[in-house]
């Protein structure tokens, strides 16, 4: 439950992943494998002792300062042993991994450019060979060639060249079809210059990151065949075989599987490691993170004192008020960035508040901070929700949860991702009514198929077993206000319940909503930035700018005498029908994101009538219309209007 | 769904006859010749006849493969070469064995790795979540045979709380079939684990993001119930189109942590049969593990159908 990124682009720190880890853990990775290398190259100038030399006397020791790491069952040094398995490890990774290549890469490039037959035969084997548990295969290879650490490797390279196979084969057919194959060969360049000039540079990043995750399988895989008794043969020293002689004597000294299990993990980890810091920096080439800068010092993070806003007349009929609302979300740079302040209004039964402003604005959140839905890091500091009644900030959350639905619902703007697509639309109206209503199974079912024909679906009954892909989007959209209205909520809030759909279905979506009301009788909260369909479908409306209401107005003086200098700005862009000229220009400049408001009036960067009093805090004052500017109702701002 | 079921088996045809086209053809490169193997250096050249006859090797490959294609789609696998033991039965008893460890691990795997995806995608970044993070990367470093031989070390050799080795059929003792099985299941399922709780977690940090996630919630519908019934079932189905490969996995592993604890299932038989170049005894082996691969790609496809509405064939 994230808040909706529309509105939010900025707010929220994205799940940042510095490509490749801490420089810490690259460093030890670094050093492992480099130790790892070291040991395998001098392992007759380090190793304590000769890792064969046999002494039953000492058989199946602890560690002790004359073999630090014990003895094994036929009394040799463990710590010898495992410094001449990294030899061992060493050369089955390179063995492996090479034959891997040699023999996956050219096949696939082959394939992929030819196509064809030879395609199709070789990706049938391929899949056969991947559908069988790669150990399998192994051991099938194996029974063809022979045990021994050598032929394992040949095995392991065989079974692993089937991703290289597949992984050549794929940039192939991706750089087929770029437009520089195409004119070269125009050209006259012969097929395998094509291959060798266009296609190797492309596959050499992939086929990197290829490599190190392949060697690491390898070593796993290598460790399991040793173990099993098909890879390296004792008394060759390898991690795996000494495993094996441990799992023989776990009774008698469990110490001695310790050893190679952690060589062969710090090992693995390091190369899987690398393999992630060389995936994330070819992958984005070089990433630049560029963090941006702490808002400047002249914009205020903190809230000055505000200056105070007119409260709201209470009314008889009110359904929903809400009080001096103030919602934080998380700032880019730690801390809280105000996005809504000194937010107040009033529904009555039957009413329709209009909420519009460009995106940024605040009036999505609003919607959603009524319905305690704000999502992770965004919360509510300051004000009061009152739904019939009660604060709904100070509802635990069964409280709210028992509220939403009941007293309030919603409409979200895309029906196609508002509805489950997992779900049939029947159940998920049903299940509502089930759990809100305890309903029966059979009862809920009922409702929800009068309430699909409610909306103006046809053949409901039908349409209540579809899935949501399968509606168009007006008739998901029904489908979603016949939910929301199913427990027959006092306030219904309305997202943009009509941009995402086609303008032929908006109007009646519209209609519907006025027919619903009349039916109803629920108040609508309907957030729009739309004028044209505000100034159909509310009674009422309020206009929002970066966080704030700047202006509230019956429609029809709204739209006749706007006030605020924004206000007259989004007017002037309305295009109307009747108008032969184009729409004035929009307002110039954007919203200000939220943690970049000016201290004063947050219009103040934007409008033509700024003054030296606009740049201190503006209460929002009046009280049948209300407007945010010290300059309203003046003349000259009639005049330009 | 009857019809998504017929489509998927059709299609799976092809598959099962391509891999026994290719066991067949390479088991029949084996470099030594079995018949020696099992008449040994004494044996004469009337004898050698006699069982490369008795073996049907003197007849020409294709032959040989459509006879035994013939018979093993009645079920019938042929004969091992050396104790003269039906294929099939060795399979067949050997099987449940192996099944218990997967099943068993898949299991684990599945719940664990649901578990800690759901609640990591609730609370990024907290404990949990780092610790699925970190288990999903020493799980692909930790060979899960090493796994089961510290599991043994701890809870075995030194705890006794469970059998270091052998296994318990289920239909002798439940509560010994249990015992018997879990410490490798253990072993054999944490690494798994950890890879699907991060395919869980990064699946449904997605979902929760969905508009249907917050308009169930804006509904009223109590949270655990949006978690778990909304966002928990569209979140499985990227998980479960990736869990065929995942049981897979654990079926390869299962043969080898069969060793850690002498368990006798198909694994046991697998390094048996490379060990005397037992040809159908590997024949036999390659298909049927194809055969359980298939079955639970075809199990993964139907839920997938299920919990995926817009997978079905319409
Ligand atoms: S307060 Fe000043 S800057 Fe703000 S809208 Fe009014 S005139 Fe413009």
């Amino acid at each position: 439950m994230s808040i909706d990124t529309k509105t939010m682009p900025q707010a929220l720190p994205s799940g940042r992943r510095r490509p490749g880890g801490a420089p810490v853990l690259i460093g030890i990775a670094v050093a492992v494998l480099l130790l790892l290398a070291l040991l395998a190259v001098f392992a007759e100038w380090v190793a304590p002792y000769d890792p064969l030399r046999q002494s039953l006397m000492e058989a199946l020791q602890g560690p002790s300062t004359a073999h630090w790491l014990g003895t094994d069952d036929l009394g040799r040094d463990v710590l010898s042993r495992l410094i001449y398995g990294c030899r061992i490890a060493v050369i089955a990774a390179a063995e492996a991994t090479t034959i891997a290549v040699l023999l996956g890469v050219p096949i696939g490039l082959f394939i992929g450019y030819r196509g064809g037959l030879w395609d199709w035969i070789v990706m049938r084997i391929v899949e056969a060979v991947v559908s069988i548990p790669g150990i399998m295969v192994a051991i099938v290879i194996i029974a063809i060639l022979g045990a021994g650490l050598h032929r394992a490797m040949i095995a392991l390279g065989i079974l692993f060249s089937t991703s290289f196979l597949r992984l050549a084969r794929g940039v192939v057919l991706a750089e087929r079809e770029e437009v520089y194959v195409r004119s070269a060969r125009v050209v006259g360049a012969s097929d395998s210059r094509i291959l060798m000039r266009h296609i190797f540079p492309n596959i050499a990043p992939p086929l990197i990151v290829q490599v190190t995750l392949t060697v690491g399988a390898v070593l796993l895989a290598e460790a399991g065949l040793s173990f099993i008794g098909l890879g390296v043969q004792p008394p060759q020293a390898s991690w795996g075989t000494m495993l094996n002689t441990a799992a023989a004597f776990m009774d008698f000294n469990w110490f001695l599987s310790v050893p190679p299990g952690i060589a062969i993990i710090l090992t693995v980890l390091s190369v899987n490691l690398l393999g992630d810091v060389l995936r994330d920096s070819i992958g984005r080439g070089i990433a630049v993170d560029a963090d941006p800068r702490a808002p400047a010092a002249r914009y205020a993070a903190e809230l000055p004192a505000t200056a105070a806003s007119a409260p709201v007349p209470r009314r008889d009929d009110e359904i929903l008020r809400v009080e001096h609302l103030q919602v934080m979300v998380p700032g880019r740079a730690g801390g809280e960035v105000p996005v809504i302040t000194d937010l107040s209004l009033s529904i009555g039964r039957g009413e329709t508040l209009g909420l519009v402003g460009e995106s940024g604005s605040g009036k999505t959140l609003t919607g959603l901070a009524i319905l305690g839905l704000l999502g992770a890091g965004v919360r509510a500091t300051h004000g009061s929700i009152e739904l019939n009644g009660r604060d709904l900030r100070t509802l635990p959350r069964s409280g709210l949860e028992e509220v939403r639905g009941n007293e309030v619902a919603m409409v979200f703007q895309d029906p196609t991702t508002s509805l489950n697509p997992a779900f049939t639309v029947g159940s998920q109206i049903a299940e509502v009514l089930r759990v809100k209503q305890g309903l029966g199974r059979r009862q809920a079912w009922a409702r929800s198929v009068e309430l699909i024909d409610r909306v103006g679906i046809p053949r409901p009954a039908e349409r209540a077993g579809a899935y949501p892909h399968e509606l168009s989007g007006g008739m998901a959209q029904r489908v979603a206000i016949a939910r929301a209205l199913s427990c027959n909520p006092s306030l219904l809030i309305a997202d943009e319940p009509t941009t995402a759909l086609d303008v032929t279905v908006q109007q009646e979506i519209l209609d519907l909503f006025r027919d619903l009301q009349d039916e109803f009788g629920m108040a609508i909260l309907f957030v729009t930035h739309d004028l044209a369909v505000a100034a159909d479908i509310c009674d009422r409306v309020g206009v929002m700018y970066a966080g704030e209401m700047v202006e509230m107005a019956g429609v029809d003086a709204l739209f006749a005498d706007p006030r605020h200098p924004y206000t007259s700005g989004l007017l002037s862009a309305m295009p109307h029908a009747s108008d032969r000229n184009p729409p004035l220009p929009t307002i110039r400049g954007n919203v200000p994101r939220p943690g970049t408001w000016p201290l004063g009036c947050r219009f103040a960067d934007r409008c033509d009538f700024r003054i030296a009093a606009c740049d201190r805090r503006i209460p929002l004052t009046g009280s049948r219309r209300q407007v945010r500017c010290v300059r309203a109702g003046e003349p000259e701002l009639e005049a330009a209007s | 769904m009857l019809k998504l079921i017929v489509q998927r088996l059709l299609a799976l045809v092809p598959l099962l006859f391509i891999v026994s086209v290719l066991t067949f053809s390479f088991t029949s490169l084996l470099p030594s010749d079995p018949v020696d193997l099992i008449i040994g250096d004494a044996g004469t050249q009337e004898q050698y006849e006699m069982v490369r006859h008795r073996l049907g090797l003197d007849e020409p490959v294709h032959l040989r493969y459509l006879q035994w294609l013939g018979r093993a789609v009645q079920g019938d696998l042929g004969t091992s070469f050396f104790n003269s033991v039906s294929v099939t039965g060795a399979v067949m008893q050997r099987l449940p064995v192996t099944l218990s460890l997967t099943v068993m691990s898949a299991i684990i795997a599945i719940v664990i790795g649901v578990a800690a995806g759901v609640a990591a995608a609730l609370r990024p970044r907290s404990w949990i979540d780092r610790f699925a993070t970190l288990g999903a990367t020493f799980g692909q470093a930790v060979p899960n045979f090493w796994f089961g031989l510290i599991l043994v070390a701890i809870f075995a050799v030194n705890l006794r709380w469970f059998p270091a080795t052998g296994f318990t059929p289920l239909t002798q003792s439940p509560w010994e079939w249990l015992r018997s099985v879990i410490l490798p299941s253990i072993a054999l399922g944490t690494s798994s684990s950890a890879a699907i709780a991060r395919q869980v977690r990064s699946a449904m940090v997605g979902v929760l993001q969905q508009d249907y996630i917050r308009a169930a919630r804006a509904q009223g519908l109590p949270f655990r119930r949006v978690i778990f019934r909304h966002a928990l079932t569209n979140a499985m189905v990227p998980v479960v189109a990736v869990l065929s490969f995942q049981i897979t996995v654990l079926l390869g592993g299962a043969l080898i942590v069969e060793q850690v604890f002498a368990i006798n299932g198909l694994g046991t038989l697998a390094i048996g049969a490379v060990r005397q170049q037992d040809i159908p005894m590997l024949q036999g082996l390659v298909l049927v593990m194809v055969a359980l691969v298939v079955a639970v790609q075809l199990a993964t496809d139907v839920i997938y159908g299920l919990i995926n509405p817009k997978a079905r064939p319409s």
